[in-house]
């Protein structure tokens, strides 16, 4: 199995305070992949440092999302790059999206228009030829909006398309956060604990949708959550950190038996 | 037949095409002052306040969708207008050039500014345009053979495809330019460009996350904003035919912020509206009322105190009130879809 995504060695410190330490992991193709840790394990730091809203002191992140995607992002000629050091609004371009904790939609603009963004890369249209409404940016649009209509139909909220987000109920703009990560015809997607906020059955739903996404858009996924029934159900392997270090990684019954992580979970010992 | 009608509505709904209509009714005030039915004073009031829309647009873009303040607008707008003055009267090159002056040299120093105080913060543009707002002010009255100084710059009404304009025709230019600029904001604000505002407002970081290169778009927001209040400038000065360095200060610029919130943050007709209520109101109908119409500063007490009841009680403003009174008409299916929306929550 190739591998998409290899973080080696990540380390990144706050005013003394190590909150990664050498980690290193690695995301196969197609696979979901979960990262679990006790409360300020530093697992969004992970995340923070592989879409750059943080520069790690040292280590590398290695992501392989394929030729064309890399052409995308203007890099050619090579299989593999190392994203640290990328401006943090390009990484989307490499074909790696990701969904906040919050929910980060818009709730002024209606669920398509909230899709769109995901797309906004695509538009190759000039600004003046937007300003201005000429035929090439009005069918790039129009393309675009089918596209994005099709992104909320794979998540059964399109006949909600014309709707403002802001009124919608939580597990719609759940899904309508997903939806907009597809548009970007992403290679890996990183979800930040999608399951906070969802009940029992929203979550089971939410399982049949991850792996729905990663089946029929041929994509990865690295999962960060809380929610340990989800993450054993879905993840086909996991790692586990604890204060920003390497603790276990594995298969989730491999890592369900492992003592370090029921030392690391002491305390939280009912959820796992 | 029922395709050519079905045609025919879809024109008639399309946004640009009630812009048009918006636009031929404003056109026939012109006839309506020179027939006698209106003060031709009440015509320049209403010239001024359909610039002064002009300018309240481009701020709308700017802290109604991009979440961006700036405080130095009547800076940009007066150069706009020194500008126009300088080109058609000093150096004989005419209106056109004149207003492409207009909107070019203020647009760039706009940039100039952005780049220099947007990479830091938002907060920082605020700062930074009412310094240079308050630095052209200065050299406004100091550079005479630019501006006249404190004697004020005269003009005249303008040449325009060969036509000498007169009041009248100045205000079917505004109306001309106002349209120009309604179509033109649509456009951004309705497609890519205005979702990648709504986005950088709504949160940085997830705009980032989602490839929208902050700096860029705050930086187009804030040329277009600059391109408008030189656009202002430029008609203000042809439909007055002078400027003083003292229009230009910072209550001016406050006004344009009142504007936006009273007519209402990302609403292209709210813009309108709140143009008229804060300049066209105090004008036509405050200063005519017995007692209080003499009160020095009216016109500030009166927009100081709709700011604070637009912000505490209808944060749509103008906007938000015709909302409501179209949800009282039609028994508001918009209330009837959020009261359903807790249920659904809790049916999941």
């Amino acid at each position: 199995m190739t591998d998409v995504l290899q973080v080696e060695h990540l380390s990144i410190s706050f005013g003394g305070l190590k909150a990664l330490d050498d980690l290193s992991f690695t995301v196969g193709d197609s696979e979901i992949f979960g990262l679990i840790g006790p409360n300020g394990a530093g697992k969004t730091t992970v995340f923070n440092c592989i879409t750059q809203f943080y520069r790690p002191d040292a280590g590398a992140v290695w992501f392989a999302p394929g030729a064309d995607r890399l052409a995308r992002a203007g890099h050619h000629g090579t299989d593999k790059v190392d994203l640290v050091g990328v401006p943090v609004h390009r990484v989307i371009k490499h074909g790696l999206v990701r969904t906040f904790q919050n929910v980060e939609i818009i709730p002024e603009l209606s669920l398509i228009d909230n899709v769109l963004i995901g797309g906004h890369i695509d538009f190759k249209a000039s600004m003046l030829a937007q300003m201005f409404r000429l035929p090439s940016s009005r069918r790039e649009e129009a393309a675009l909006r089918e596209k994005a209509r099709g992104a909320l139909a794979f998540l059964s909220i399109d006949h909600l398309a014309d709707e403002p987000a802001g009124g919608q109920p939580y597990g719609v703009r759940k899904r309508l956060e997903m939806a907009r990560t597809l548009m970007a015809e992403p290679r890996l997607i990183i979800l930040d604990e999608p399951a906070a906020g969802l009940n029992e059955s929203e979550t089971e739903g939410l399982a049949e949708t991850i792996r729905r996404v990663r089946d029929e858009y041929g994509c990865s996924i690295l999962l960060v959550e809380h929610d340990m029934g989800l993450v054993m159900n879905v993840c086909d392997r996991i790692c586990a950190i604890s204060f920003g270090k390497f603790l276990a990684e594995g298969t989730p019954t491999q890592i369900q038996r492992d003592p370090k992580v029921h030392e690391a979970y002491l305390g939280e010992r009912d959820d796992v | 037949m029922s395709n050519a009608s079905a045609m025919a509505v879809r024109v008639a709904r399309h946004p640009h095409v009630r812009f048009l209509v918006f636009g031929a009714v404003l056109m026939t005030l012109p006839a309506l002052a020179s027939s006698g039915i209106m003060m031709t004073s009440t015509l320049s009031t209403l010239g001024f306040t359909l610039i002064y829309a002009i300018v309240a647009m481009g701020l709308n873009l700017l802290l109604g969708y991009s979440g961006l303040i700036s405080l130095g607008t009547a800076g940009f707008m007066g150069l706009g207008a020194y500008l126009a003055a300088y080109v058609q009267d000093d150096l004989g090159l005419g209106f056109w050039v004149a207003v492409l002056a207009a909107l070019i040299v203020p647009t760039f120093i706009g940039l100039l500014v952005g780049v220099v105080s947007l990479r830091v913060r938002s907060i920082y543009l605020a700062i930074a345009t009412l310094t240079i707002s308050e630095i052209l002010l200065k050299t406004f009255e100091q550079a005479e053979w630019f501006t006249r100084g404190t004697a004020g710059k005269q003009s005249s009404y303008p040449v325009v495809l060969g036509i000498q304009t007169d009041r009248s025709s100045m205000f079917f230019i505004i109306v001309v330019a106002l349209v120009l600029v309604m179509m033109l904001t649509h456009n951004i604000v309705h497609g890519q460009l205005g979702r990648a505002l709504h986005a950088m407002r709504s949160s940085e970081v997830a705009a980032q996350a989602m490839g929208v290169n902050v700096l860029t778009y705050k930086l187009f927001a804030f040329a277009v904003a600059t391109m408008y209040a030189g656009l202002a400038g430029a008609l203000y000065l042809f439909f007055l035919k002078s400027s003083y360095p003292s229009t230009w200060n910072l209550f001016l610029s406050l006004n344009v912020v009142a504007m936006v919130v009273v007519g209402g943050l990302r609403s292209i007709y709210g813009t309108v509206a709140g143009a008229f209520v804060i300049f066209a109101v105090p004008e036509l109908i405050l200063k005519e009322l017995p007692v209080i119409g003499d009160t020095p500063g009216l016109p500030y007490i009166f927009s100081g105190v709709l700011i604070v009841v637009v912000i505490m009680f209808f944060p749509q403003g103008l906007r938000g009130l015709t909302d409501l009174l179209r949800g009282l008409v039609t028994r508001r299916p918009s209330a009837a879809a959020s009261e359903q929306a807790p249920e659904e929550v809790a049916a999941r």
